[in-house]
């Protein structure tokens, strides 16, 4: 009696106790939405249209990973800043978000392979001297605050320890800083330089110089440990590429020319 | 769901940086404290005065430093003048924008003491043959001060907290500053911010506080 109650009740926890176990693929698949996080100030990746709806590459390719996974996708507007804690605090699934694949951050988050690489362009004000990148030594300088470009660019004014480096909340406010010349210079994508020499609503910038770091390979990212999802994402983003449909976002928000390449050679992934 | 695994170790390394910039926070605070009460004291004194102008400034600059959002006033410290080709640092704007809102909270606050002060006093202080400058130098200031000495520790722990509102305007060497900084840089985030927020807990303790024993030490009657 005893033995067989024992018995019993084990079976009965190690039911209770593993379950299978459903990981986030299997929760997105079965809640029928993905949501994603994006940069909406960060033209031509992530914006808004005259009608306040979000547009740009990464907002198609959350529609495209959603399509594929077939579900809804839902974009969740986010800073930069901010990407970390809308993951880690479940209110969104995955950041497409330009997010830069440094070992530093994949201590904490998970990074698939790149969905996309950016070359940097230093812009200056038009009363600013300048010829080359190495002319920003000395100057006062800026970036958008948490990325890539900020993180190498501070640390390069802290190699020169002349000139003075400021971090401003959004990409908007550094262009606007740098058309008042409280900036002299500032490092963005060469995506985002080109969109805003020519939109004009930035007078008196003009682009100096290509920025020399290595290309910013970004990547999609969701929790460490959600192996399942990250795996999807990686033969996603391969498929993206394999089917054209890289080229063809590419052309539609970039433009003409040769999409950014994907390959780091001579190495694997 | 809050799926986050905290680990210590990296955001704790950082504890000395983010010490260094407790200490800017702090001095910006106190500096903004400074210059808020002196210009207070000159805005009560416009309201004071009886001439027109005068008090319409005062009037204005109480409007709109406390009907206005701090992050705007200092937003437009930087940004607003920025466009007329005035060009401040992200040190001096903050240190503006929160010295502006802390003058016309200040003003309020002196009014209010000033209230407390029964008019009879200053007629007291008149017929003894003091001027009317004497008569607010030596009986009315010390009253008015003494009475809002409590709302200006508010005041002050508010001028800490609105440190972190410099991020607008690229500050980036104050405790909020430095942590957003260090986020950036290893998306330690739920670490370094529980950090800041304590390093903010005990320094607005330790003013409150200190405060409190001062006030009893001195307007011990």
């Amino acid at each position: 009696m005893k033995t067989s109650f024992f018995a019993f009740s084990l079976l009965a926890v190690s039911a209770v106790a593993m379950p299978a176990q459903a990981d986030k693929l299997d929760d997105i698949i079965a809640s029928g939405t993905l949501r994603c996080a994006v940069v909406l100030d960060f033209p031509p990746m992530g914006s808004r249209d005259e009608n306040n709806n979000p547009i740009g590459f990464d907002v198609d390719y959350c529609n495209d990973l959603a399509a594929a996974l077939g579900v809804k996708a839902e974009i969740v507007e986010t800073t930069f800043p901010e990407r970390i804690p809308s993951l880690m605090s479940g209110r969104v699934d995955v950041a497409v978000a330009s997010t830069s694949d440094t070992l530093e951050r994949a201590k904490t988050v998970g990074f698939t392979i790149p969905y996309y690489s950016f070359e940097n362009a230093v812009v200056a004000n038009e009363k600013v001297e300048m010829a080359t990148w190495e002319d920003m030594k000395g100057k006062v300088v800026g970036a958008t605050a948490g990325t890539y470009e900020a993180i190498w660019l501070e640390g390069k004014v802290k190699e020169w320890g002349v000139g003075e480096f400021r971090p401003y909340q959004t990409q908007a406010d550094v262009f606007l800083a740098l058309s008042q010349g409280q900036l002299d210079a500032t490092v963005a994508t060469v995506e985002v330089s080109e969109a805003n020499v020519k939109s004009g609503n930035f007078p008196g910038i003009k682009i100096v110089d290509k920025a020399p770091m290595v290309p910013d390979y970004v990547a999609l990212i969701t929790l460490r440990e959600e192996y399942g999802l990250i795996n999807y994402m990686n033969l996603f983003i391969n498929q993206q590429v394999r089917t054209g449909r890289y080229a063809e976002l590419y052309k539609k928000w970039v433009g003409d020319g040769e999409p950014a390449s994907l390959i780091v050679e001579g190495v694997y992934r | 769901m809050f799926n986050y695994n905290f680990r210590w170790n990296q955001a704790l390394n950082s504890l000395p940086d983010m010490l260094q910039g407790a200490l800017v926070t702090m001095e910006i605070a106190i500096l903004s404290m400074v210059i808020g009460i002196s210009v207070a004291i000159v805005l009560t004194l416009f309201r004071l005065s009886g001439n027109r102008i005068l008090s319409a400034i005062s009037a204005t600059w109480v409007e709109i430093a406390r009907n206005t959002p701090a992050l705007f006033q200092i937003y437009m410290v930087h940004f607003g003048l920025g466009g007329f080709g005035v060009h401040l640092s992200p040190y001096l704007s903050l240190l503006i924008g929160i010295a502006f809102n802390n003058a016309g909270y200040l003003t309020e606050n002196f009014r209010g003491a000033l209230k407390a002060i029964p008019d009879t006093q200053t007629r007291a202080a008149r017929s003894l043959g003091m001027s009317s400058i004497q008569a607010f130098q030596s009986v009315i200031l010390p009253q008015m001060l003494r009475i809002s000495f409590l709302p200006m520790t508010n005041q002050m722990v508010w001028a800490i907290l609105m440190t972190s509102l410099g991020a607008v305007v690229a500050m980036n060497t104050d405790l909020y500053g430095v942590t957003s900084d260090l986020n950036a840089r290893t998306f330690r985030t739920f670490e370094l911010f529980a950090i800041a927020a304590v390093i903010f807990y005990v320094i607005t303790k330790v003013i409150t506080l200190s405060a409190r024993l001062l006030a009893a030490r001195l307007f011990r009657y």
